[in-house]
């Protein structure tokens, strides 16, 4: 067979909660690096970083709405990456989030702008499959040419999230189509109050999102582990070769995968408009669907570490704004801690093999080990 | 001109080289011999500065020199063309010829002197090449070509081949062999690393064997015979006995091949109309050297390499796609790491990967692991496969132990049909005789067991009846009880003897 599928070269950590504990050192010892180097720029500024840190954790726990803040902010990294974690442990490494989300945030508001006659749960409903599916259709392409062409995903998605953004940009600015006429800022019309997410806590902007993304995250940790789809699946991305030989169809399996990759990017726009944005508007994810990448890899590839990960990542964008405002730092430190963090696991996971090598010189002699050894 | 003495080189869990003596006369070719994995290219590494070696001593021209990296290998006149070239596939020839080169008149680039001196190499040996072509527009050939005319431009003295004839037509490599005569006319030496016997007769003034990382011996070319070098080549130290076994009266065809005709991946003809046919309760051996077919006819019986003409029925059935009932037909893949086990996979998740789809293992979809875990616990009882728990990762075990994860998968579903691939490679003596007690069992259950291996002595240990594959052929057949060693070798060069 030819050598189409690259073996995933990131280091992932067998699936379990265990295994889970264990293997979270790493990304503890990432974030505790990560605020000490970006303690270093902040004290540069001649500020205080306790003060700036301090800052950011009042903004992401202090009451009641920074909590739910916190969660609002959580639940689209939450999701995407829960489609990022899919991927790579099915050989896929979809950097393409940002583009699905685009055109699964169009789609959900498409049907949410429908005064269809049905109950609220139903519209909600439909506007959210619309997002999973607007999202996948949009992998399509990449997912293709990824599975039975052997080209690399990371630069097609890549180039799509261009795509995307810009076709979303071109629905909003039409008021024939999505967009709101005589806005000020183009954005699409309002989403019909049926068709939105509820809120949790009244008061705040705490939304039913949060919901969906938990039980997702329990539902896809599940799936992974105990069925034989996502056996298969981890097979294909552990050794798509191996699978390959004991008859598994890598081919279809890396496509149909990378269709639910992105039908989590798109239900994850979806959610973010229908719970909390309410409309789309240039831009208005700030990147979510990269972040997804980082909140992947913090959470250890991981359906459980990701829920724990993701909840970090919004706390951090929740308390940015605060420190902000008291100590003047400004909210892009957030990002820098950000990159910090994935900086930090991704040097470390590359020290990592080595480490393992010298080790099994002296315990495990790899081939020639006699069989009573 | 080289002289290498009391080279060693350990790697963490095998001695790649052990006391190896080498040395090349000027304006001789010298072939290096072995089997994959006997310690080739580590010597040449070594040699060309890839690798630091352990022990032992390098001389030059009588001087003794410290090869630290290829750099200095390259100013003390040495070249290496690797299996795998190193050439920057989006630029032209003369670009990948300039690369790296002193200029007249740095930092500008001496385009015009490159060319003319790179068309004069182009005439004065015959390699002909387009400058002005980007690399991954030129066939293989000429990108090998390109790899020697670099080595020229540098007028290296010591050109060091690495099985430059895998990736040739048969044309092509006439070509080279009348390149490389030119070249040693001119007092330069060659290295011609490669595990085909034929070539080296061809080619070479002179011949050393290696095999297991040790040297065996270095002949004249008058005085080695085909027989002789493979004896060297593949042998073993320690000699397999031949291995009793309960008579078999009772054999039905199992796997029925008919004109049998494949590509391989670079869509070169791998098999050349192969008809044969394996019986239950029988080891059939596939002897010869790599590379000549084995592996296509093991892909192709297992469905994983769809054949150009002809066909495949097992117990009547024809193999149109991979074949993936247990029950059926196991397969032992011969590289274990990257085809055979997921290693960052436990052992009950090895186990399971052929069966995972069925009961009582899969539950509409839920994998019921608890099952799993009972019956990967069984198997390493029954299998003796020494591993802790079955909750281990498969890569701490070693490589024994693996192989038998292998053997286990594949055959705990008493398949009809058990093809081998290579199993051995790699095992020390223990693993392989305890591979060997396995196959007989499956055979002695009535199954088809193919043995395919380029250990002689194994094949003939093992089988039951013997044919011997050479450029995709099979050469003949015979009984495995009264094989002639001469004949097997003999056939495995390419000669056709009538029984």
């Amino acid at each position: 067979m030819k050598k189409e599928y690259q073996i995933n070269q990131l280091q992932i950590n067998s699936l379990g909660i265990i295994d889970f504990l264990l293997a979270s050192s790493r990304p503890i010892f990432s974030v505790i690096m990560a605020f000490l180097v970006s303690g270093v720029i902040i004290l540069i500024q001649g500020i205080n970083p306790i003060d700036a840190f301090s800052a950011i954790i009042r903004g992401a726990f202090g009451n009641i709405g920074s909590i739910a803040n916190t969660c609002v902010r959580a639940t689209p990294l939450l999701i995407g990456a829960l489609g990022m974690t899919l991927g790579i442990r099915g050989g896929i490494f979809n950097v393409g989030a940002e583009g699905q989300l685009y055109i699964g945030a169009a789609a959900a508001t498409t049907v949410g702008l429908l005064p269809l006659p049905v109950p609220s749960w139903l519209h909600i409903t439909l506007s959210l499959i619309a997002g999973i599916l607007g999202g996948s259709l949009f992998a399509v392409l990449p997912a293709f040419l990824k599975a039975y062409r052997g080209i690399s995903e990371i630069v097609v998605t890549i180039m799509l999230n261009f795509v995307g953004i810009y076709f979303v940009s071109y629905l909003i600015h039409e008021p024939n189509l999505i967009g709101k006429a005589d806005a000020s800022y183009a954005q699409s019309r309002d989403i019909l109050p049926s068709a939105a997410l509820p809120v949790l806590i009244k008061g705040t902007s705490l939304h039913f999102g949060i919901i969906i993304a938990v039980v997702l995250a329990l539902i896809l940790f599940s799936v992974l582990k105990y069925s034989r789809f996502g056996y298969r699946t981890r097979m294909v991305g552990a050794n798509p070769e191996a699978a390959h030989y004991v008859g598994v169809n890598v081919k279809r399996s890396i496509f149909t995968t990378f269709l639910m990759v992105g039908g989590f990017s798109g239900l994850m726009g979806a959610v973010e408009i229908l719970g909390f944005k309410h409309s789309i508007f240039d831009y208005f994810s700030g990147g979510l669907g990269y972040d997804t990448v980082a909140v992947s890899l913090l959470g250890g590839v991981n359906p459980l570490g990701v829920i724990v990960s993701a909840f970090f990542f919004g706390s951090l964008r929740a308390g940015g704004n605060l420190m902000q405002q008291t100590v003047g730092v400004s909210t892009y430190m957030v990002q820098v801690i950000q990159a910090l963090v994935v900086l930090f696991i991704v040097g470390i996971g590359f020290m990592k093999p080595r480490i393992r090598k010298q080790k099994s010189t002296t315990l495990q002699p790899i081939e020639t080990n006699n069989l009573e050894g | 001109m080289l002289q290498m003495k009391g080279i060693t080189k350990n790697y963490p869990s095998v001695i790649a080289n052990d006391k190896i003596s080498f040395d090349v006369k000027i304006g001789e070719i010298h072939a290096l011999l072995g089997e994959n994995g006997a310690g080739k290219s580590t010597l040449m590494n070594v040699l060309y500065g890839l690798q630091n070696l352990d022990n032992g001593e390098i001389f030059i021209n009588g001087q003794q020199i410290h090869i630290s990296s290829p750099k200095v290998a390259a100013d003390a006149g040495i070249g290496m063309v690797h299996q795998h070239f190193m050439l920057v596939e989006n630029m032209t020839a003369l670009e990948n010829v300039m690369l790296g080169l002193h200029q007249a008149k740095p930092p500008l680039l001496d385009i015009k002197g490159t060319r003319e001196k790179f068309n004069s190499i182009v005439e004065k040996y015959g390699l002909v090449v387009d400058p002005d072509l980007p690399v991954w527009q030129l066939s293989v050939g000429e990108q090998q070509w390109l790899e020697i005319i670099k080595l020229l431009f540098r007028d290296v003295k010591l050109l060091i081949l690495d099985e430059p004839t895998a990736v040739l037509t048969p044309a092509e490599a006439h070509q080279l062999f009348t390149t490389l005569r030119f070249l040693i006319s001119e007092g330069r030496s060659i290295v011609f690393i490669t595990h085909k016997l034929d070539e080296v007769q061809e080619i070479a003034d002179r011949i050393t064997v290696l095999r297991d990382g040790k040297l065996v011996g270095t002949l004249n070319k008058e005085e080695a015979s085909s027989f002789q070098l493979s004896t060297m080549m593949v042998g073993r130290s320690v000699t397999l006995e031949r291995r009793p076994r309960p008579i078999i009266t009772e054999k039905s065809p199992v796997v029925v091949i008919e004109d049998l005709q494949c590509k391989n991946e670079r869509g070169l003809t791998a098999l050349k109309s192969i008809n044969l046919t394996m019986y239950s309760g029988e080891i059939l051996g596939v002897a010869g050297v790599d590379g000549n077919g084995q592996r296509e006819l093991a892909e192709c019986i297992t469905g994983l390499h769809l054949p150009t003409h002809g066909k495949i029925n097992i117990l009547g059935k024809l193999v149109s796609k991979v074949v993936d009932d247990s029950s059926l037909l196991g397969f032992i893949p011969e590289d274990r790491h990257r085809t055979g086990l997921i290693l960052d996979f436990t052992v009950y998740e090895n186990l399971v990967m052929r069966t995972y789809k069925d009961p009582p293992f899969d539950w509409h979809g839920k994998t019921n692991w608890g099952k799993v875990k009972t019956f990967a616990k069984e198997l390493i009882k029954r299998y003796d496969i020494r591993t802790p728990t079955e909750i281990v990762l498969v890569n701490t075990l070693s490589g024994g132990n693996q192989q038998k994860v292998v053997v286990a998968r594949e055959t705990n579903g008493q398949p009809s049909v058990v093809i081998a691939s290579q199993p051995t490679r790699g095992l020390d003596l223990g693993a392989i005789e305890t591979l060997h007690e396995l196959l007989i069992k499956e055979r002695n259950r009535g199954a088809a067991v193919m043995f395919i291996s380029t250990e002689l002595s194994e094949v003939m240990a093992l089988s039951d009846r013997i044919i011997v594959m050479f450029n995709g052929e099979i050469m003949g057949e015979m009984d495995g009880e009264n094989a002639n060693v001469l004949h097997v070798g003999e056939m495995m060069m390419g000669h056709r003897i009538e029984n």
